[in-house]
């Protein structure tokens, strides 16, 4: 993992001085609460429904034991006992005390974490992988680029007061488990015929009102290349980008209107122009950044483990986790194995303080205290040997952190929603809770197979109902909650907007509609065939007719 | 108001040219861009110094044809969130090389100072009560993590350097 040294320490620390000033002079009233707003949104600090609420970055999802410890901490100290893991690898804590939030901000810094523009018109934490340097089917990691990024992108003098938000995510793997093509700018890790490693950078793509699949500028961009890229990329953004309705400030408006070529062609011009100009890193600093990531050390093990076979053979729950929560590893007789947040009835992403502390035990005995946090809620152990699996997830299963689910039909993503949001017409977080009820039922889950839902409770698409294989969206129709049902989205290196099936539902007709869709797809598969893949083959009129059919 | 310098330039005392006005002989004049751009011969005939007073709306190109010819530039902020003034400032130093003081007009903050400063900008206008927490802003960072156009290296280049390999053990 990185580690601060004394100029990363020294920031970190200014920056909650200062915040700890701009709190004080916001409370003498030397600062207005619009010019307060955006300071206090840079350190993450949102004023929400109820209380303020405070986003602290887990920068790339990773996490050590230390740290994991001070977040329950934190939720133990100064809030009520529990935290929210967010889809973009932040932890937000919903009753912090304005004044705390210094005191907060401090303790973080002192296990090298921080709140620093986790929100504002800025360049938000940088997402990846969650099984980033962990998996068997990656190039190479991207967490040591992220880290770059996020060192560059930090009080930017030039980009820091943007149009809109900026969220830039980076995959190592094939298998886009970042949804890179849903972001501002998406990086995709490779290998050139040299052996160069470098990235296909891919811009524009966004959610929120008007969902946009990112689109390539470029197929390969060599590693000493990257930050000029990016300072060209924003600074284009920076100028053009619109800033007379914040509706249309995303990049993805600008690229649309421009045109991804017209686009490419004034970041490669700017670019020409920058790229010898000392903003990219000497090679020692990215050699340095590279050795905070060297892979742990792992004897090699062997993949065939009795005790594990025999458990499996009789625990058909263990059996489900070990086929559902991990991974195949880098390294032979090791997995990634998820934890899943989402207990079936309960609040997706959420954890108290317990059991953060347990997770935290956890990693020390099982997985080099190592945590990773996913885009998906859930929290992952990136380094477990398999022969110690039995032990791990019977500690997990006795916690409530055990549910075999990861990526099956009770997986949700779910914004927070009304019962927290200011932004929400709709509550999210109880339509999860119903649908995760309705098909609590293990062998029915895993008949089903891979199923992605998402839930937003606004058109602010906070939880990805464009991407979701089945996206839920809460909408405010004469001041009664409605939900409109879309499917067919997916945020994995197949990317695709989800479409609406037809007219909304109260929160009883949506969980209805959406067990019918589940039943078309399993009278309609074919051998092996998932949910996504046989709705595209499908088409919307077959699901249509028995959602809305009987009408 | 106050003047807020921030690098320590001589700051220019200059009078905003009032519209249709002609400048005195060897005046001090800021000008609104568009007019520099259009008719601008007799003027720079006339004036002793002129500078642009430029909104953030200018595309940095069309500030080509002018840029030899000013000594200051004023960059006015309609508000403290319309991030194309760093920009502005930036072009100027970066693609057109210019020298002369770039002030920062408009409703910044304080907590904008160092921001200002990297970005290229000299002075900043701002009201008198504000003054000390801008200079105080001004402090608060010991070092960053990108090199700017001042000539301040960023943090990444430091550490690879002897002096930085000292601080960072």
């Amino acid at each position: 993992m990185y580690a601060y040294d004394t100029f990363d320490h020294a920031l970190v620390n200014a920056r909650v001085a200062e915040f700890r000033d701009q709190v004080d002079r916001r409370m003498t009233g030397e600062l207005t609460e619009e010019e307060f707003r955006p300071l206090r949104l840079m350190n993450g600090l949102y004023l929400q429904l109820h209380a303020y609420m405070l986003r602290v970055a887990i920068p790339y999802g990773t996490l050590s034991s230390v740290q994991m410890r001070k977040l329950a901490h934190v939720a133990r100290r100064y809030d009520k006992g529990y935290g929210h893991f967010t889809t973009r690898q932040n932890i937000q804590y919903n009753w912090p005390k304005l004044s705390e939030t210094p005191d907060i901000l401090q303790e973080l810094a002192d296990v090298e974490m921080h709140a620093i523009q986790t929100s504002g018109n800025c360049i938000r934490n940088v997402t990846t992988d969650q099984f980033a340097g962990a998996t068997a089917d990656e190039v190479a990691d991207p967490r040591p680029y992220a880290e770059l990024i996020r060192q560059w992108s930090s009080f930017h003098p030039e980009f820091s007061f943007l149009p809109r938000k900026f969220k830039i995510a980076i995959t190592g793997a094939q298998e886009d488990r970042a949804a890179v093509k849903w972001h501002d700018i998406g990086l995709v890790v490779k290998e050139n015929k040299e052996g160069e490693i470098g990235f296909e950078v891919l811009a524009g793509g966004g959610m929120g009102r008007t969902p946009v699949i990112a689109k390539t500028m470029r197929d390969f961009l060599p590693v000493k290349d990257l930050l000029s890229y990016l300072e060209a990329m924003l600074r284009v953004y920076n100028e053009q980008g619109r800033r007379d309705n914040k509706y249309k400030a995303r990049i993805k408006i600008l690229v649309e209107a421009m045109g991804v070529e017209e686009y490419t062609r004034q970041v490669e011009e700017e670019w020409e122009k920058i790229r010898h100009i000392p903003i990219d890193v000497p090679d020692e600093e990215v050699a340095r950044i590279k050795s905070f990531f060297a892979p742990p050390p792992l004897a090699v093990l062997s993949d065939e483990v009795a005790e594990v076979d025999d458990l499996a053979a009789k625990n058909f729950i263990f059996k489900s986790w070990l086929a559902n929560n991990t991974g195949r590893h880098k390294v032979p007789g090791y997995v990634n194995a998820t934890i899943s947040l989402k207990p079936h009835g309960g609040i997706p992403g959420d954890a108290s303080d317990e059991q953060m502390d347990l997770v935290a035990d956890l990693a020390d005995a099982f997985s080099q205290s190592e945590i990773r946090v996913s885009h998906e809620q859930n929290l992952i152990l990136p380094h477990v040997a398999r022969k110690d699996l039995p032990a791990l997830w019977a500690k997990l299963d006795a916690a409530g952190l055990g549910t075999p689910n990861a990526g099956l039909l009770t997986d949700i993503i779910a914004c927070p929603g009304l019962d927290y949001c200011s932004l929400a017409n709709t509550r999210s977080i109880p339509i999860a809770q119903t649908i995760t009820e309705r098909f609590d039922d293990l062998k029915r889950l895993m008949d089903i197979g891979p199923l992605k839902i998402k839930i937003s409770g606004c058109i602010n698409s906070c939880g990805h109902h464009h991407a979701g294989h089945i996206g839920i969206l809460g909408v405010d129709r004469k001041g009664t909650e409605n939900y409109q049902l879309l499917l067919g989205g997916s945020g994995a290196e197949d990317a695709s907007k989800a479409a609406i099936l037809g007219p909304g539902f109260d929160e009883h007709g949506i969980v209805d509609a959406v067990e019918k869709v589940v039943a078309v797809y399993l009278g309609e598969r074919e051998d092996g065939e998932e949910f996504l893949a046989a709705y595209r083959r499908l088409g919307p009129d077959v699901f249509k007719e028995a959602v809305y059919g009987s009408h | 108001m106050a003047l807020i310098n921030l690098t320590g330039i001589q700051p220019i005392d200059y009078t905003a040219l009032a519209d249709e006005a002609k400048p005195g002989e060897g005046e001090t004049i800021a000008v609104p861009v568009a007019q520099l751009i259009e008719e601008n011969a007799d003027l720079f005939a006339t004036a002793g110094s002129v500078g642009a007073i430029i909104g953030t709306e200018t595309p940095f190109d069309a500030l080509g044809d002018i840029v030899g010819k000013i000594d200051f530039a004023v960059i006015e902020f309609p508000a403290f969130g319309d991030g194309r003034g760093f920009s502005l400032a930036v072009r100027l130093r970066k693609d057109f090389g210019f020298k002369g003081e770039i002030r920062a007009v408009g409703p910044v903050i304080p907590d904008q100072a160092l921001f200002l400063l990297r970005a290229g900008f000299d002075t900043v206008e701002a009201s008198g009560e504000r003054k000390a927490a801008f200079e105080a802003a001004l402090e608060r960072f010991p070092a960053f993590y990108q090199s700017d156009f001042g000539g301040q290296v960023s943090v990444a280049h430091t550490r690879h350097s002897a002096e930085g390999q000292r601080k960072a053990s």
